[in-house]
């Protein structure tokens, strides 16, 4: 093929992408769903169910990393206390998925409260290598306190919620699907909006020049904490989705593998954007699950041609591919255009 | 007689770190002097392993041989990461770095599934290195004598070479102010791939020295990482001083802390390093350093 | 930030055909199969720490397909395998695949008692038999309420069995004297030593333990056993019992031959020997009294042609993994043998309570009636040289269990 072809092809592209661009991410995402829930396959809406849980664990470490600047694994403590939560209670004989995802956020956001009061006090590698400590102890204390986890092989068969009292429990893999897609998405939708504005300002102030921010008077190690509080109520909410889509629960699941999954979505998916962090989680997620199954035994080899992939085709994470899509068309178009002053939006250093 | 105990596990505790000093030297020196944080050292260490555990049968000749092409082996896969992540350097941060080289890891970790099978191997040693001595009335394995020895060797060369050599100063000028040594007429980016091709060799060392202690399978690469991970951590970054002093610890918290307070054994490594941490690091510093 | 090239639409375009070459293939294979073919769905770990184990099982089912002309009852078997990788984490979208996907009649392999755990949550939803050939947990109850059962099989063996197969063994052994009890610290450790220090104490043993209770290391973080050997040395125990597998395992023989305890005899249950560890812990592993429910020395007929099969295919001596395997082709084998006409799961859920007295290598065995596994015996073995290699040597019967 020639590159005049490709130019010729790439200008009509370009223009497209122009326009469709802004709204992708939402409507690609929307018409993904409905696409996997009406295709008449069990097996594909089991397997996107399982997805959300560790969706909001990213969305939640999104939150700290990209937007407080806390690079952390240790989001696996809160997305640990709303699963148990949410299975116990499940266990105990109360139903409705409404009180599990109020019990399980309330209850995550408690557990990132109490791991905060250590967390925001760092940065940078310091904040990584504690939260590394953080989930290391979820897993630990997991496996160890029997009474709550079931030991090292965890529960089982944990009975599914309700959404209303009355109605028949959640089983219906298309029901599930669409359940877990609504929940992560408002949870997703809810954070977006309390980050935006003057707080989102004011995080990337901090994030920018702490030293300024706290000059001109404000409490950033309290920011941060209410912030790291608050994503630990999405990794609760999480965790309940985990329960609620899987039904079973071991130690390992809320351990160090979660964690760094959940960080390298972060990462694949920009950084700093909540939707790229989902995105990044299905990614990882379908390539583990989903790709991998037809090469039995080389899904850590798939996985890790994903994340070398993804450091070269994707700098910047898939927040920054629309503006490296944009730029790429332009520079294909002859005559060169002048110097490239659009530089994609990078995501910051975090360390 | 229990202090006695105590004593022989706190003679085997820093035999033992010295051993996982060896192992976190290679990233000491990637992450400290190259500025790479490294996810992929564990396996380089397991790749050391593996050679020398197929080409150790027994003879001198032979183990020599071993440590040799697993050095040269671990260098190579140094010099594979250097060329990886040098395209990376300045304009991405650890994440971008942790990401890129977790993906190695996983990738070198399958290939090497694939070359050496999924058992565990350990290397044949010399009669003479396989049996035990007799050491104030216990038996200690003369591997681990032979292990220490060398550590200690390897250790003070490392400090030579990092703190008193040209070679070494150039590499902290480097991390200081790229521009400078630019404008002496070196290459900072030779100076970078310099750097990781010796770390790797050093987890090659590694390797074949911790394989005849610990036996090389599928888990070594995440196992080693972690430890070196919390070695280079608590002993400040890339000072090699403290990465000794850090692993003597981690050796001795494995061993007579498991032993005093069996209930807190799960515990102990990962709440060490934190209680390490927090004494070590005042608040809101961003980076563990000197 | 590097400016495109063509040589990168190239890349792009030689990925995308990649993709969709690998999408077509992965189409073939689920093309729908004709009435004398049944699809079995094998899922082992063939990726993290228990990849020997999975391996020697898909090796145990595939030697008994190779020896029946790749049939089971009359039937041609497409074998579908999945990876269990470390847990439910990768085993239960695994098994999901195997279950919906490809719609095997039948599930095999497991190396986990977590996976059996979760996996047979799906098999019993769907009425598809699970026939599991390595670890079986003991299915604790949900909500107050026990564990449906009835379409979970296993060729294999409850953890706690060794323990209990070999604790009077050990008792007559050390008579009045004391034994260390030492072990991994996660499930299987814990049913393992449980079912000896149980039945030990019960028999009037008494453990050598601070505390009375059995020592558990870190699992798996522990890679340095000599401390806790040299604190077992202080007790001056008779004797030693253990349960460790993999890694591990190499690392407690050889590190129990470098310890104070060096001249203790060592019992344990024979995955500490089983296999490719036995090789990787050479000499230091001799003298090791074991207890297991199969040794490739045994000497009935079956196992002679199992080894000499085994031997024909693959380097070192069969093992325990790949005989329960093995056995759960031969229970198909059976079944779907029973079955008339179109091949569904309650059908042959229904067969395989039915198929009776199994000629095994490791000696005929029938399942329990309502525990599904084997009513089988447990044999004392001794790790010494057969030949030019070392082996798990028959010493003597044990016992045989369950005993009710």
């Amino acid at each position: 093929m020639s590159a005049f072809t490709h130019a010729r092809t790439s200008d009509r592209i370009r223009l497209l992408l122009r326009r469709v661009l802004p709204w992708s991410a939402p409507v690609l995402a929307a018409l993904g769903i409905a696409a996997v829930v009406a295709w008449p396959d069990t097996y594909l809406h089991a397997t996107a169910a399982r997805m959300f849980p560790l969706a909001l664990l990213a969305v939640s470490v999104c939150v700290v990393t990209g937007h407080a600047g806390l690079p952390t694994l240790g989001q696996v403590a809160p997305y640990a206390a709303g699963a148990y939560t949410t299975a116990h209670l499940a266990l105990h004989g109360v139903a409705d998925a409404a009180l599990h995802l109020l019990a399980a956020a309330a209850a995550g956001a408690m557990v990132a409260a109490l791991v905060g009061v250590v967390l925001a006090r760092y940065r940078g590698t310091v904040v990584l290598m504690l939260s590394l400590a953080v989930a290391e102890l979820t897993t630990i204390t997991a496996s160890q306190w029997r009474t709550v986890s079931g030991g090292t092989d965890g529960l089982a068969g944990i009975p599914a919620p309700r959404l209303l009292p009355g109605l028949p429990p959640l089983l219906d893999d298309r029901a599930v699907l669409l359940y877990a897609a609504a929940v992560a998405a408002t949870a997703t939708a809810v954070a977006m909006r309390l980050l935006g504005g003057n707080r989102q300002l004011l995080l990337s102030a901090v994030r920018g020049n702490e030293a300024r921010a706290a000059a001109s008077g404000h409490r950033v190690t309290t920011y941060l904490w209410v912030v790291h509080a608050g994503a630990g109520a999405v990794a609760g909410i999480g965790g309940a989705l985990l329960i609620h889509t899987h039904r079973w629960i071991t130690p390992a699941d809320v351990g160090f593998t979660s964690a760094a999954l959940a960080l390298l979505a972060v990462v694949i998916g920009g950084t700093a954007s909540l939707p790229g962090a989902v995105v990044g989680a299905v990614m990882v997620l379908g390539v583990r699950d989903v790709v991998a199954v037809d090469l039995p035994g080389h899904a850590p080899l798939l996985l890790g041609a994903l994340f070398v992939a993804a450091v070269y085709l994707l700098p910047g994470g898939l927040t920054a591919l629309p503006a490296r899509l944009r730029r790429s068309l332009r520079v294909l178009r002859p005559p060169a255009n002048g110097p490239d002053t659009t530089a994609p939006h990078m995501s910051r250093r975090t360390s | 007689m229990r202090v006695d105990a105590y004593l022989m596990s706190a003679v085997d505790g820093i035999a033992y770190g010295l051993l996982l000093a060896i192992a976190a030297a290679g990233l000491t020196v990637s992450f400290g002097a190259g500025g790479v944080l490294n996810l992929a050292h564990g396996t380089l260490i397991a790749l050391g392993g593996y050679v020398a555990a197929a080409i150790s049968t027994g003879t001198w000749a032979s183990l020599a041989a071993a440590v040799a092409l697993a050095t040269v082996a671990g260098a190579a896969g140094g010099g594979v990461l250097a060329a990886a992540t040098a395209r990376l350097r300045g304009r991405r941060g650890h994440l971008d770095q942790a990401l890129l080289t977790l993906g190695i890891a996983l990738i070198g970790a399958d290939l090497l599934t694939i070359a050496f099978g999924p058992d565990v191997l350990r290397p044949q040693l010399p009669t003479a290195l396989d049996g035990t001595a007799t050491v104030a009335g216990h038996r200690y394995p003369v591997d681990r004598l032979a292990v220490l020895g060398i550590a200690v060797l390897i250790a003070a060369a490392g400090y030579v070479v990092l703190h008193h050599t040209r070679a070494g100063r150039l590499v902290w000028a480097t991390v200081d102010d790229r521009a400078m040594v630019a404008g002496i007429g070196v290459n900072p980016a030779v100076v970078d791939a310099t750097v990781l091709v010796a770390a790797g060799a050093l987890a090659g060392v590694a390797g074949a020295l911790t394989t005849p202690i610990l036996g090389v399978g599928p888990g070594t690469a995440e196992t080693t990482l972690l430890l070196s991970l919390v070695i280079v951590v608590c002993g400040g970054l890339g000072s090699v001083p403290g990465a000794v002093i850090a692993a003597v610890g981690v050796g001795v918290v494995q061993t007579v802390g498991v032993i005093a307070v069996p209930a807190l054994a799960p515990y102990l490594l990962i709440a060490a390093m934190a209680v390490v941490l927090l004494a070590r690091v005042s608040p809101l510093q961003g980076e563990v350093g000197s | 930030m590097t400016a495109p090239s063509p040589a990168r639409y190239r890349r792009g375009v030689a990925a995308l055909a990649a993709l969709t070459l690998a999408a077509s293939a992965t189409a073939c294979t689920n093309s729908t199969a004709d009435q004398d073919t049944v699809r079995v769905g094998l899922l082992v770990s063939l990726s993290g720490t228990y990849t020997t184990v999975g391996e020697d099982m898909q090796r145990g089912f595939k030697l008994y397909l190779d020896t029946h002309g790749g049939q089971l009852g009359g039937r041609t078997v497409e074998l579908v395998v999945g990876d269990e990788g470390d847990g439910p984490a990768t085993a239960v979208p695994a098994a999901q695949k195997l279950l919906e996907r490809d719609q095997v009649v039948a599930l095999t392999g497991l190396v986990g008692g977590a996976t059996v755990d979760k996996v047979q949550t799906l098999t019993t939803d769907r009425k598809i038999p699970l026939i599991g050939a390595n670890a079986r947990p003991a299915f604790a109850p949900v909500g107050g309420k026990p564990r449906d059962l009835s379409y979970t099989w296993h060729t294999s063996y409850n953890s706690d069995e060794p323990g209990i197969a070999i604790a009077s063994y050990i008792k007559s052994q050390v008579g009045d004297g004391t034994v260390y009890a030492i072990g991994p610290d996660y499930q299987g450790g814990w049913d393992e030593l449980r079912g000896f220090t149980d039945t030990f104490t019960k028999l009037g043993g008494k453990l050598a333990n601070p505390d009375g209770k059995a020592t558990f290391t870190p699992f798996p973080a522990t890679e340095n056993f000599l401390p806790y050997l040299n604190k077992a040395a202080e007790a001056k125990p008779k004797a030693v019992y253990t349960f460790y597998a993999g890694a591990a395992a190499v690392g407690f023989v050889k590190q129990y031959r470098q310890s104070d305890l060096k001249d203790v005899p060592l019992y344990a249950a024979g995955f500490l020997t089983e296999g490719s560890v036995l090789t990787a812990q050479g000499a230091a592993a001799t003298g090791i009294h074991n207890v297991l429910n199969y040794s490739p020395t045994l000497g009935n007929a079956a196992n002679q042609d199992f080894v000499a099969a085994w031997s024909a295919k693959h380097s070192g001596q069969p093992t325990t993994f790949a005989m329960a395997s093995y056995d759960a082709a031969a229970v198909l084998d059976r079944a779907l043998a029973a079955v008339d006409g179109e091949v569904t799961g309650p059908k042959l859920n229904e067969a395989i309570g039915k198929v009776g007295r199994v000629v095994s290598p490791r000696g005929d065995w029938q399942f329990h009636p309502t525990e599904h596994r084997p009513v089988q015996r447990w044999y004392l073995r001794e790790v010494k040289p057969d030949g030019p290699v070392l082996s798990n040597v028959l010493v003597q019967d044990l016992t045989t269990l369950p005993t009710t």
